[in-house]
């Protein structure tokens, strides 16, 4: 076929999909208009000068990220997010496997039961399900007269407001995020291959450590990256469950923005979160990204 | 090396019941095919006999020992898969070295017999490949390595050609032909293929309804069917229903056929006056001309040039009809009455069996 | 041995799950005066509490007028997107179905904050107006994937039939595409619907003047208020969940939608 042919052949094809792909329009409208410029607006924002009595002032300045870099109170609230996003994503990593596997093997009824264990808390509200573990912790709720019918303890202990509370309702909100993506993975390794490892003389846990797992990397990877994402910027949970003691990052950022009315300084710390979470997960993806290649689809 | 002897392996799926007491064996350095439509039990026997199937009832015995309670991972038998199984994400080294790595081979000697083994299946040069940058005749001889450097007792192959195309399939096909003959390793091979069987193997059980309809070796299949599935399922055949009128001499039958009473060899235990089954293969059939001696009028139908041969379905007075293959160059064209003869040698006589 | 233990990991894991969704319904379910799990004997007087409290009514209502809105014009914009994305070619697809979600991928407090300064810009701050369209941009993303779902399920060669058979572009769209994927439609309303419904940092940010909507009030409640009245309002969305995720399972089969 010669260029021009060629050329010819792509226009009728672009005639016969256009009205198609004009049917993508006001969905990519909404999403440029409402989704991407209020990105983009936010980082505008974060340069701009502070003023008394308004949200933001005229003129441009780097201040913000000055202030917000130099002062170990919002420093030390985004260390301590991203750590506690670590270790939410590392929990929930440890509790969601099981369940994958466990999802993974189910078939039919069973299958779509336990299924729906997992995937209705995604449907329910962050709020409604902390307050689900106020009820259960609350000084006279149902843990603590277990525990002190069982007699393991000998006062009733407050767990409400702690980092611990706050860290486990986290980990109870992000769960089906790591476990879909890990069974859809595990979904996909062709149960042949087992029967392979089998065959080649690996017993289950060697077929799991050398096929199983490794060929669940995807989802591990698409978890991991979606959990830690949305566990640094989780703004609910530690509002009604952490208190007033601990501060982490969005409660910060959310303060400067409605309580202080300091639009651009709060633009600044959301550009700060924003930029080290993608950080870490750059970080992340790079260093697992030989493994990632060799396990895509 | 090792003789595999399959006792009446059975297994029910709810109330189907898949295998119904298969019995087969293997002598050292045979190749077995199983043959048959898809839902046959073919590739559920093979499934069995790897190990990720517990089979309801029976036995698997390897040199006169029971691996029937084994696991798959205990019983050193390579398997080769339908769509190869290779793992994804392990470079083409590392998925024949599999099985060596796993029985914990020092590295010197796991590099060595993987060297071996892809020289075996003439595969050099790709090493550090992915599966998926390979070609399928290249993932299939690696699957094949796989399976062989673990030095297995058996070689187990379940529709191995199956995602190969047409070229592809007879070259890979004669490979695996070589590899076995060459390394004396017992094999089951699973194919719906008659070709693909005839071609490869020392011995082809017809399976029909997880039962073995025929086990013997490819001419006496293709030749001495021991009923009509059989027949039809080994190649083309015309397949009529007849009743034998008594035993000639040689202990054959007397059919009467087309008005002329054919003596045929058969299967032994049919009776005279039974109804029975009358196979006649398209070479026992050849045209010449109607006038002559003892032969049999015939109506020419149809005709399709084949190339090689004419393809030509004919209708006898009563109805009968038949294929068979004339010579090209043969002046035959619809409507025209021709003659036909019986090679009774080639000629075979079946009980009526439902099929 | 490993069974049994597996069996108790997986116990414990699937009750951690569950447990605090069951606490909710069952404090508001109780017949006492406190927050109580298991409660002290039945009731739905919580639930009359609930719906007598001006407060609660109102911002139910907003909920559920703002809910509304969003799943309508939510299916719309993504059925048309959901089209757009079958006519093109698997990488592009890939690429527009990663763009159309991101919404859903990014933190909503982003979104947020983003939205509360561009909407300000428009002159949109603190109006309803501005509410309803964050809805519409967080909610979109779970309506696209249940319709692209759908749509997947359907054989290209349909539409081929249908256009080689003289249908048009809408003909076949409203003749052969519409009926089929319509239980996508309804599924990736019923996500609209729950996910507007419990929204919070969108709403907290960007709240009209005067109104809050049901989480938002809910929220106030808890901070000074520990009484079953909370329960019941949070036992609502349970309801809702317990819902949608029966009828996505009648209409689609729920591994379809997610």
């Amino acid at each position: 076929m010669s260029c021009h042919e060629g050329r010819v052949a792509a226009r009728a094809a672009v005639r016969r999909l256009l009205p198609r792909l004009l049917l993508g329009l006001p969905a990519v409208a909404l999403l440029t208009l409402f989704f991407v410029l209020p990105y983009v607006e936010m980082v505008a924002m974060s340069f701009r000068a502070p003023a008394f009595g308004q949200p933001f002032g005229s003129g441009h300045t780097l201040m913000h990220y000055g202030r917000a870099l130099g002062d170990p109170i919002y420093t030390g609230a985004l260390l301590r997010s991203l750590l506690t996003g670590a270790l939410i994503t590392a929990l929930c990593l440890v509790i969601s496997f099981p369940l994958a596997l466990h999802l993974s093997r189910l078939q039919g009824r069973w299958h779509v039961v336990f299924y729906a264990c997992i995937v209705s808390p995604l449907l329910i509200g962050v709020l409604v399900r902390n307050f689900g573990w106020m009820v259960l912790v609350a000084v006279d709720g149902p843990f603590n007269r277990w525990l002190l019918a069982a007699g393991l303890i000998e006062r009733p202990f407050r767990v409400l407001f702690t980092q611990g509370l706050v860290v486990m309702a986290l980990v109870h909100v992000f769960t089906p995020f790591m476990v879909l993506p890990i069974a859809t993975a595990l979904r996909n390794v062709r149960p042949e291959l087992r029967d392979a490892s089998a065959s080649l003389g690996a017993g289950g846990w060697e077929t799991f450590r050398r096929v199983t797992l490794p060929l669940s990397f995807p989802g591990v990877q698409a978890g991991v990256t979606l959990v830690f994402v949305l566990s640094v910027a989780a703004y609910v949970t530690p509002a009604l469950l952490g208190g007033q003691g601990i501060a982490y990052m969005p409660a910060v950022v959310v303060r400067e923005l409605i309580g202080s009315f300091a639009w651009p300084f709060g633009a600044a710390l959301a550009v700060i979160m924003a930029a080290s979470t993608l950080a870490v997960v750059t970080v992340f993806t790079l260093a697992t990204h030989r493994l990632a290649e060799r396990t895509r689809g | 090396m090792t003789q595999i002897d399959v006792v009446g392996l059975t297994k029910r799926y709810g109330t189907t019941l898949a295998l119904d007491g298969v019995s087969l064996q293997a002598r050292e350095g045979e190749l077995v095919s199983l043959l048959g439509p898809s839902g046959c039990g073919k590739t559920t026997t093979l499934r069995c006999m790897a190990g990720f199937m517990d089979p309801d009832a029976g036995d698997i015995l390897v040199d006169g020992t029971s691996v029937t309670r084994l696991p798959p991972q205990k019983r050193n038998f390579g398997v080769v898969f339908q769509n190869y199984a290779l793992f994804p994400h392990l470079s083409v080294f590392d998925n024949v070295a599999y099985g060596l790595a796993v029985r914990r081979l020092p590295k010197a000697e796991q590099r060595a017999r993987v060297a071996d083994a892809l020289a075996m299946v003439r595969l050099q040069g790709l090493e550090d490949r992915l599966p998926r940058a390979l070609s399928g005749g290249q993932q299939q001889r690696v699957a094949l390595a796989r399976a062989l450097v673990i030095r297995p007792r058996l070689l187990l192959l379940d529709e191995p050609l199956a995602n190969l195309d047409a070229r592809l399939r007879e070259e890979v096909r004669w490979l695996i032909r070589d590899v076995q003959q060459q390394s004396r390793i017992t094999a089951f091979y699973v194919t719906h293929d008659q070709a693909e069987a005839m071609a490869l193997s020392d011995r082809i059980a017809v399976m029909k309804a997880g039962r073995v309809a025929q086990f013997a070796t490819p001419r006496e299949i293709y030749q001495r069917p021991a009923e009509a599935y059989v027949a039809r399922f080994t190649g083309d055949a015309n397949i009529i229903p007849a009743r034998p009128r008594d035993r000639t001499a040689d202990g054959g039958f007397h059919v009467p056929f087309g008005g002329v009473m054919l003596p045929v060899p058969g299967v032994d235990g049919i009776r005279p006056g039974d109804p029975a089954m009358l196979m006649l293969r398209p070479e026992a059939l050849s045209l010449i001309d109607p006038g002559a001696e003892g032969v049999i009028p015939a109506l020419v139908l149809g005709t399709a040039f084949l190339g090689a041969a004419l393809a030509c379905e004919v209708s006898l007075a009563d109805g009968t009809r038949l294929r068979l293959q004339a010579s090209p160059h043969a002046p035959v064209q619809p409507g025209m009455t021709v003659g036909l003869r019986v090679d009774t040698a080639h000629a075979w006589l079946m009980p009526d069996v439902l099929s | 041995m490993m069974r049994a233990l597996s069996a108790a990991v997986l116990g414990v894991i699937y009750a951690f799950l569950l447990l605090p969704l069951v606490a909710v319904v069952a404090a508001s379910l109780t017949a006492g005066e406190l927050m109580r799990v298991p409660p002290q004997g039945l009731s739905l007087k919580w639930f009359a509490r609930f719906l007598a409290s001006e407060t609660f009514r109102e911002a139910l209502l907003l909920s559920l007028q703002v809910a509304v809105t969003t799943v309508v014009v939510t299916v719309v914009l993504a059925t048309l997107a959901a089209l757009c994305h079958r006519a093109l070619s698997r990488r592009l697809a890939a690429t527009y179905r990663v763009a159309m979600t991101l919404p859903l991928l990014l933190p909503e407090l982003l979104t947020a904050i983003g939205l509360l300064f561009f909407l300000n810009g428009l002159g949109l701050g603190k109006t309803l107006t501005g509410l309803q369209i964050a809805h519409v941009v967080i909610a979109f993303p779970f309506a696209f994937l249940a319709i692209v779902a759908a749509l997947e399920q359907v054989d290209p060669a349909m539409e081929e039939a249908s256009a080689s058979l003289g249908a048009g572009g809408f003909g076949t769209f409203r003749r052969v595409l519409l009926p089929l994927i319509r239980p996508g439609m309804l599924t990736g309303g019923l996500f609209a619907f729950i996910v507007s419904f419990d929204m919070f940092t969108i709403s907290l940010l960007l709240k009209p003047v005067g109104g809050n909507t049901l989480p938002l009030a809910l929220f106030d409640f808890l901070t000074y208020d520990f009484d079953p009245t909370a329960a019941a309002a949070a036992t609502l969305s349970v309801i809702a969940a317990v819902i949608g995720v029966l009828a996505i399972e009648r209409m689609v089969g729920l591994k379809r939608a997610f």
